[in-house]
């Protein structure tokens, strides 16, 4: 069996998805453990504001997770669609 | 697997032209706003100093999103938007969670329901700023700080509304993918709740907040 055209583009697809969500997952894993890790220090140094902390870094994660979301958008293109 | 990606639509043809609709999304939008109106009916119908508990749900809805508006707008602003943050807040937290239902879909998986949303965000933001500051003021903020800048500010504006929509909808797409391949993996013989509420409850209602957060903030930006 030969490999033919679509076989190449489909292969091609593939690792494409693959490498765009592996490769789209460091950016936003780094930041939000950044993000995190200054929300622990702040909660440690004033722990009566704990609940509005929570919210902000939840929210300020949520935003910077966009990227991976990018990431996950165009796997799921060039799974789907291609 | 194999309802992975496929959705069901009616094609109508008018004049020449075919418009599609997503049946299922349209059929969960309208149990969504059922469940609204629902919940609205039972918080409402007994009214008292000692409120019930469905009205404390609701007081509690209420009094957290027009003191968010209000944060962000000023107070007369703040006033006239906060119905309707409070009417986004509430269909985004009850449509990211209908996932958690057995043969119920969040609408949001689908592009339509949150883009069409990020545009109504976009569209009150911008005829909110050009009613504050005047068109000659709001024409003049896309020459900020010289005329070549022109381009790239429009460029800027559009981007949030794709930006705010993809991130709703990559979120709610990728945490259903994943529940599905999941049960796949072990035949469907127990549904994995966990992952259920994890990305229903959690993600959903994290990512119906930053929706919302968002838009108060992109009309907070065109007002000042």
């Amino acid at each position: 069996m030969a490999i033919e055209g679509t076989d190449l583009i489909q292969a091609s697809a593939f690792l494409g998805a693959g490498l765009a969500m592996g490769l789209g997952a460091i950016g936003p894993g780094i930041g939000e453990g950044m993000a995190a890790s200054k929300a622990c220090e702040a909660i440690g140094k004033n722990p009566s504001e704990a609940g509005l902390l929570t919210r902000t870094m939840l929210v300020g994660q949520a935003v910077s997770e966009s990227t991976g979301i990018y990431a996950l958008v165009v796997a799921l293109l060039l799974l789907f669609v291609v | 697997m194999e309802e992975l990606g496929k959705i069901h639509q009616l094609i109508v043809p008018v004049f020449g032209h075919e418009m599609a609709f997503n049946i299922e999304v349209i059929i969960m939008t309208w149990i969504v706003i059922a469940a609204l109106i629902v919940f609205a009916v039972f918080a409402t119908r007994k009214r008292g100093v000692v409120p019930g508990k469905t009205q404390v749900m609701g007081e509690l809805f209420v009094t957290q999103l027009y003191a968010l508006t209000i944060d962000a707008l000023d107070e007369r602003l703040g006033r006239k938007f906060a119905p309707m943050i409070c009417a986004l807040f509430m269909f985004l937290v009850i449509s990211d969670s209908l996932g958690i239902i057995p043969h119920l879909e969040e609408p949001t998986k689908d592009l339509n329901v949150p883009l069409s949303l990020g545009i109504m965000g976009f569209v009150i933001a911008h005829y909110c700023g050009i009613r504050e500051k005047g068109i000659k003021k709001y024409i003049k903020e896309y020459m900020e700080p010289f005329i070549i800048m022109l381009p790239l500010n429009i460029i800027g504006e559009l981007a949030k509304v794709i930006s705010v929509s993809f991130r709703l909808f990559g979120n709610i797409m990728g945490g259903s993918i994943i529940i599905l391949v999941v049960s796949h993996l072990i035949y469907n013989l127990v549904l994995p709740p966990f992952l259920c509420f994890f990305f229903g409850l959690f993600i959903g209602t994290i990512q119906a907040f930053v929706f919302t957060m968002l838009t108060i903030v992109y009309i907070a930006v065109q007002v000042k």
